[in-house]
């Protein structure tokens, strides 16, 4: 470890990491061994209201939320919390469209993942294939630019370096995440969101006590950046950005397989109900009040971001310049908490992916039993496994992470948007249509990000999600229609 | 916990489906209503003079008015809009 680093940062860390490893084992030892699966990957849909809520916040709200967004805001100014604003449809949208669909269909088909649901309505097992791997490689993405954001920031914040920061959370992460499945997961996000809010709150008292007040840090602000105060920020903030960041951070990500999951995790509607308003108000609070302390940051870092070395490194410093020392340790668990929150969504989902979607349904198909106890040690390696898997690449860290997120967030919207809203509600929907949609779009919207191609300077997810459309249709108009019983299944309203 | 007495939640299998297309219909309806007070209370104040806590209108009301604006669709759709059901596991009790 790095000798310049600063104790008092590490303190509270440790403590946190440590409790959320005993909250995981403390769930492991409370599960009941029989359907060790469902257990596993969705906490056998027992999910509560305040609970469901959370965990959907907190797999949603990843790090770059709270260091290149912020730091964004600092040098976009108010438009930039408007665009963010945007998020405050993401939770009432997927609960309200998808939340009851895919709780019934969980019920009926006996679905543990989004996977099993999309198996079942295209009658695939390749268009099944497809997606779960879809889902472990965008997945490994975002998790890597987890990984990397909350190391350089502990590293930057704590004066540790960068690799002691990824063993002390991203090991951690890896282990809590292996040991206590998706009940482990829903429990500690539940903690991370909390601890996310009040780590605002802390930041954004301390950079306005520090600013000498919002009055005259507004003031101070309105003189020497008058742009800031201007929807478009005097050409900063194109309609472009807007228009993209609505389908990449708002509508689109309805359909994100680590969000719809949690469909199939809650207990009653009445709990769903409750966690769409819940949700609502906690990312508006998340998103707003990030984001306003990173327009607030001027206050304490004048100049412009390259001054601080880019956006990325906005957060961190002002924390590092605001926070008292006894402090800086509780101030950077928030951060680092949005990271792990996302880190342990993703991987117990790219677990099932594999687990479930792929070794289980090969077994079943050949008619092999696998024994509970394989099944459980299998479960718990792969989900450690992928964890390293990461870990490592994170160890040599590709650069711009918040790109890098976005990509897969992208690509992963591209794959499912279509296939899962049109192929739950619309009975014309078919196996072509599925195929086409997520193979043709992905391909597509890959092949355009690596060309750099873009149609009106929009962000490549326009042309992903309109081709992904198109090949749709397409394939809906001269596929075979689903079969009879798939449609008595999926569609009781209609027969 | 207490058993639901919402009559609705003897529905068919066909009344449930149906009551979840209607919900997701109103949700869809709920995110455009949102995209338009959006544009509104932003954009569209944009031009203004007026503050509000020494910021410039739309800034204040095109990102914590649109939040609180979508915390009241939010408690329109769940709380008045949306039926409770039995989802068919052993979650209802």
């Amino acid at each position: 470890m790095n000798e310049n680093g600063n104790i008092f940062a590490l303190l509270p860390l440790i403590v946190f990491m440590i409790f959320m490893v005993g909250i995981s084992v403390f769930v492991r030892n409370r599960q009941a061994e029989k359907n060790f699966v469902g257990n596993y990957f969705i906490g056998n849909r027992q999910l509560g209201g305040f609970v469901l809520a959370m965990t959907t916040v907190a797999t949603y709200s990843s790090v770059s939320s709270f260091v290149g967004g912020p730091g964004m805001a600092y040098s976009v100014g108010f438009g930039w919390i408007y665009m963010a604003v945007v998020q405050v449809t993401a939770i009432f949208l997927v609960l309200g469209i998808f939340g009851k669909r895919v709780a019934l269909l969980a019920r009926k088909l006996d679905a543990v993942t989004v996977v099993d649901i999309i198996r079942a309505r295209f009658q695939s097992d390749f268009i099944a294939a497809i997606a779960a791997f879809v889902i472990v490689l965008f997945f490994c993405g975002t998790m890597t630019a987890q990984f990397v954001g909350g190391a350089k920031l502990f590293s930057a914040v704590t004066g540790y370096s960068y690799e002691s920061g990824l063993i002390l959370f991203g090991l951690v992460v890896v282990i809590y995440t292996s040991i206590g499945g998706f009940r482990a997961v829903a429990l500690t996000d539940t903690l991370c969101a909390l601890i996310m809010m009040v780590g605002i709150v802390l930041l954004l008292y301390h950079v306005l006590d520090f600013g000498g007040g919002f009055s005259q840090m507004i003031n101070t602000l309105e003189k020497s950046n008058p742009e800031m105060f201007e929807p478009f920020s005097f050409g900063n903030m194109p309609w472009t950005i807007y228009f993209t960041q609505w389908l990449l951070v708002g509508i689109c990500t309805i359909a994100l397989p680590q969000s719809v999951v949690r469909g199939i995790s809650y207990k009653n509607t009445k709990g769903l109900h409750e966690a769409m308003l819940i949700g609502t108000i906690v990312v508006g609070f998340m998103n707003i009040g990030i984001n306003f302390t990173g327009i607030l940051a001027h206050g304490v870092l004048p100049g412009t971001a390259a001054d601080y070395g880019g956006v990325d490194n906005i957060i961190p410093t002002t924390i590092v310049t605001v926070m008292p020392q006894s402090l800086i340790g509780f101030a950077i668990i928030g951060p680092l908490a949005a990271s792990i929150s996302t880190i342990s969504g993703l991987l117990i989902v790219a677990s099932s992916a594999i687990v479930k979607d792929i070794y289980m349904h090969y077994k079943q198909k050949n008619s092999s039993e696998v024994s509970p106890g394989t099944l459980k040690i299998l479960s718990v390696a792969t989900t450690a496994i992928i964890g390293t898997i990461v870990f490592v690449i994170a160890l040599t860290p590709p650069s711009l992470i918040w790109l890098i997120n976005m990509f897969a967030f992208g690509g992963l919207e591209t794959a499912f948007f279509w296939t899962l809203l049109l192929g739950l509600f619309w009975k014309k929907s078919n196996k072509l249509a599925a195929m086409l949609s997520m193979t043709g779009g992905t391909v597509i919207y890959c092949a355009t990000q690596a060309a750099g191609f873009k149609i009106l300077n929009l962000h490549q997810i326009t042309i992903g999600i309109t081709c992904s459309l198109i090949l749709f249709l397409i394939g809906a108009y001269f596929g075979k229609p689903s079969d009879e019983k798939t449609l008595k299944l999926f569609f009781p309203d209609k027969n | 916990m207490a058993k639901l007495k919402n009559a609705s939640q003897k529905m068919s299998d066909a009344e449930k489906f149906c009551t979840v297309r209607r919900e997701a219909i109103y949700t869809f309806l709920s995110l455009a209503v949102l995209i338009v007070f959006w544009l509104f209370a932003g954009f569209g104040t944009s031009s203004s003079d007026a503050k509000i806590f020494g910021l410039p209108f739309w800034a204040v009301f095109g990102t914590v008015g649109v939040w609180i604006f979508a915390i009241f669709l939010s408690f329109v759709l769940s709380r008045i809009l949306f039926k409770n059901m039995d989802l068919g596991g052993d979650g209802d009790e």
